[in-house]
């Protein structure tokens, strides 16, 4: 039997779109991955000279180490806060839409409004320390921007913030769906809030829990705006806060720049994400398995 | 056998993409030949012109300078392009890849670098012998590639400037308003002195040093053959050892390891800092968004244990491949000339780089105010100013410096160990790795 085309005229654009905005270019990076080109210059074939660079280039394994250190910190609050705001929100009663409206009002702010927010709440002439100082709690401002570990951790606390409404609209729709029948069951056995909450609710949500869990990690890793707004574009004091993101930007960027070996950096970025994304789903397909 | 198929056609297609790699980036995207020799001809073709996030402001001259040009050139015409000042590099190195640069572009000294070493500007000293006679020969030499041969922007404008300093945080700190520092040694003094008295409170400095500020120590940035930097030098280490010296005080603000010229002049403005280098251009700003500090803004001559201020330098280069070098170089020698710079310079509070120009009684005549004081000290200091920032000193190599400053303020490194590391990072970074 012959195919009808229509579907395929209409798939076209689509397809087009795909070809020439994602298909392309990804494929042009890792052709570039394997030559010395720069931005104003082709270069020629150099193997696996930039993956090589890359092993002896100590920059990459603090982006390594920070990309790691942001999955572990952001991860697990973006999993099971929003579920705890979800829960919260989710009975309608007078002025919930407020709330649900303000927890979800990060998610459509600029990321460059937000970060410049958190600069001047953090900045040591900022809201935060100038309060603490001004109670003489403080008498030197804490240097949230200015150290290396508190720079990491004001930017995570930034990531946090502004996702937990978009993950808390997913979680919303997943509670929706849970049957009310199997709550009724439970209380009817005698089980408290707490117990219904974690015999019935967390079992109907793991799957949605897996899906944010291999979003926010995939996110994580390729943090930033975040970082580079809070420490004016240095990736923190000393570069010690730089990510593979702020690293590609920095090899890469500018009219001298090494897009080879940006390239190369770009592609082990995506690898690192796509390993990240199966082991996660794989984790979650292990679960469902044949008892 | 489908392991052995799937083989194959994976190594075409990596072969495939690897060809393709080879035509489908870099400044290759146009195959016009680079223009060799003397241009000349009429000026009476199309062209475009991009500047600099300059339209917001001063979009009437150049609309009238524009007109003019076309006026004087019967069939001439100018598209005028404006970029904004953030991504800019990028936006040419975009254009420059794409085989798109404009006919006539605004750049600074260390953009023109690696367009000339592709091949995609002028050559003037080729293209119009003679037309470095018309400029200041400093400001000719600012885009004169070291260690070799050509010219490749017309020099535009020129800024230096003197140090504001903060008389209020002075007074506050207990030290004299009257008597700002003059010299290094009383600057470092002076910075700890400050910290000191207002108990943290109040920073002398805003940013740690820079390619600029190891220049007017004393460090010679590079080798004169342009072939290595040497920013790790004797005086280059004194410094970095005066402000690690200074930080540990607190007389730099804890922002000092993040933060760029822009930031410090934020800093300065909001009265963290007392003490921020600046140009004539910066007097009105402070009227205009800072009154307070305004009224309390102190002023005084550049530190240099070199006896030359540093210059910042603007130019307009001309594509090697544009369809129309005459009227291109002849717009950029029309916008450049000393009428036409001398015009700008009163519009902007900037000055011109033409021969001779700086002679005339606007730069030359204090009328009282400060605007004027402050215009004819800096057109003094440019007599003898130069541009301490090598051509070949990239945004990522000034990257690569302020976080081994960096780590040098907070004692991961000795200033010796951060500044050798510096170097090492960017003299790679020149050859072709």
């Amino acid at each position: 039997m012959q195919a009808a085309p229509t579907p395929w005229l209409f798939l076209l654009p689509g397809l087009a779109a795909c070809v020439v905005f994602s298909l392309y270019p990804f494929l042009n990076t890792v052709a570039l991955a394997f030559t010395d080109a720069r931005t104003i210059s082709p270069g020629g074939f150099t193997g696996l000279d930039n993956f090589a660079r890359m092993a002896d280039d100590p920059r990459f394994w603090l982006a390594l180490r920070n990309g790691t250190l942001y999955v572990i910190g952001v991860v697990p609050p973006l999993v099971l806060l929003p579920l705890l705001l979800a829960l919260l929100v989710r009975d309608k009663g007078p002025g919930i839409g407020f709330f649900r409206t303000a927890f979800y009002t990060p998610v459509i702010a600029s990321a460059v409004v937000v970060g410049l927010i958190w600069t001047w709440l953090l900045d040591s002439r900022g809201l935060v320390n100038g309060t603490l100082q001004a109670l003489g709690v403080l008498s030197r401002p804490i240097p949230f921007l200015t150290d290396e570990w508190l720079l990491l951790a004001s930017a995570m606390a930034v990531t946090i913030w502004k996702g937990l409404g978009y993950y808390m609209i997913i979680y919303l729709a997943t509670l929706g769906r849970v049957p009310q029948e199997l709550h009724e069951a439970a209380q009817v056995d005698g089980a408290g809030a707490v117990r219904r909450f974690l015999v019935v609710t967390l079992p109907a949500m793991r799957t949605t829990m897996t899906l944010i869990a291999a979003l926010s990690a995939v996110s994580a890793f390729r943090v930033f705006t975040e970082i580079f707004i809070l420490s004016g574009d240095t990736a923190g004091p000393g570069g010690r806060d730089i990510t593979l993101v702020m690293l590609i930007r920095e090899v890469s960027s500018g009219l001298d720049g090494h897009v080879g070996y940006g390239a190369a950096l770009s592609l082990v970025l995506f690898g690192l994400t796509l390993g990240l994304l199966l082991s996660v789903l794989r984790l979650q397909a292990g679960r469902k398995g044949p008892r | 056998m489908r392991i052995r198929d799937l083989a194959s056609t994976g190594a075409l297609a990596l072969a495939a993409l690897l060809a393709a790699s080879g035509c489908g980036i870099g400044g290759a995207g146009d195959d016009t030949p680079a223009l060799q020799g003397e241009v000349t001809g009429e000026a009476d073709g199309e062209i475009t012109f991009q500047t600099w996030n300059l339209k917001a402001d001063y979009d009437d001259y150049f609309t009238a300078l524009i007109a003019a040009f076309e006026e004087e050139h019967p069939g001439a015409a100018v598209r005028w392009l404006d970029q904004p000042a953030e991504g800019y590099a990028e936006k040419l190195s975009v254009d420059a890849a794409a085989g798109e640069l404009p006919d006539v572009v605004n750049v600074a000294p260390d953009l023109v670098h690696p367009l000339a070493e592709a091949g995609l500007v002028l050559d003037l000293d080729r293209a119009r012998p003679g037309a470095a006679g018309a400029y200041l020969p400093d400001a000719w030499a600012g885009f004169t590639m070291p260690g070799g041969s050509g010219t490749y922007a017309y020099p535009w404008y020129l800024n230096t400037g003197p140090i504001f300093y903060n008389r209020a945080l002075f007074e506050r700190a207990g030290l004299d308003p009257d008597a700002p520092p003059a010299t290094y040694d009383e600057l470092f003094e002076q910075a700890v002195a400050m910290a000191e008295a207002t108990d943290g409170e109040v920073a002398m400095l805003g940013q740690t040093p820079g390619i600029v500020d190891l220049g007017l120590y004393g460090s010679e940035p590079m080798n004169p053959e342009g072939t290595e930097f040497t920013f790790n030098d004797a005086a280059a280490v004194e410094l970095v050892g005066h402000y690690k010296d200074m930080y540990d005080a607190g007389a730099l603000v804890p922002e000092a390891l993040t933060q760029d010229y822009t930031g410090s002049g934020e800093q300065f403005m909001s009265g963290a800092i007392a003490w921020a280098p600046g140009s004539a251009y910066d007097l009105a700003n402070f009227r205009t968004n800072a009154p307070t500090l305004y009224e309390n803004v102190g002023i005084t001559g550049v530190l240099t244990n070199t006896g030359q201020a540093h210059m910042y330098l603007q130019g307009l280069a001309v594509s090697a491949r544009t369809a129309e070098p005459a009227t291109a170089a002849a717009f950029a020698e029309f916008v450049t000339d000393a009428a036409n710079q001398e015009a700008f310079a009163r519009e902007v509070q900037i000055f011109p780089s033409t021969a001779g120009s700086l002679d005339d009684p606007y730069f030359t005549e204090d009328d009282g105010t400060d605007e004027s004081r402050v215009r004819v000290a800096a057109a003094e200091q440019l007599a003898t100013a130069t541009s301490y920032t090598p051509v070949r000193f990239s945004d990522q190599m000034q990257n690569i410096l302020r976080n081994e400053i960096a780590l040098a303020m907070l004692g991961d490194k000795t200033p010796q160990e951060a500044l050798d590391a510096a170097v090492e990072e960017s003299n790679a970074l020149l050859g072709t790795d």
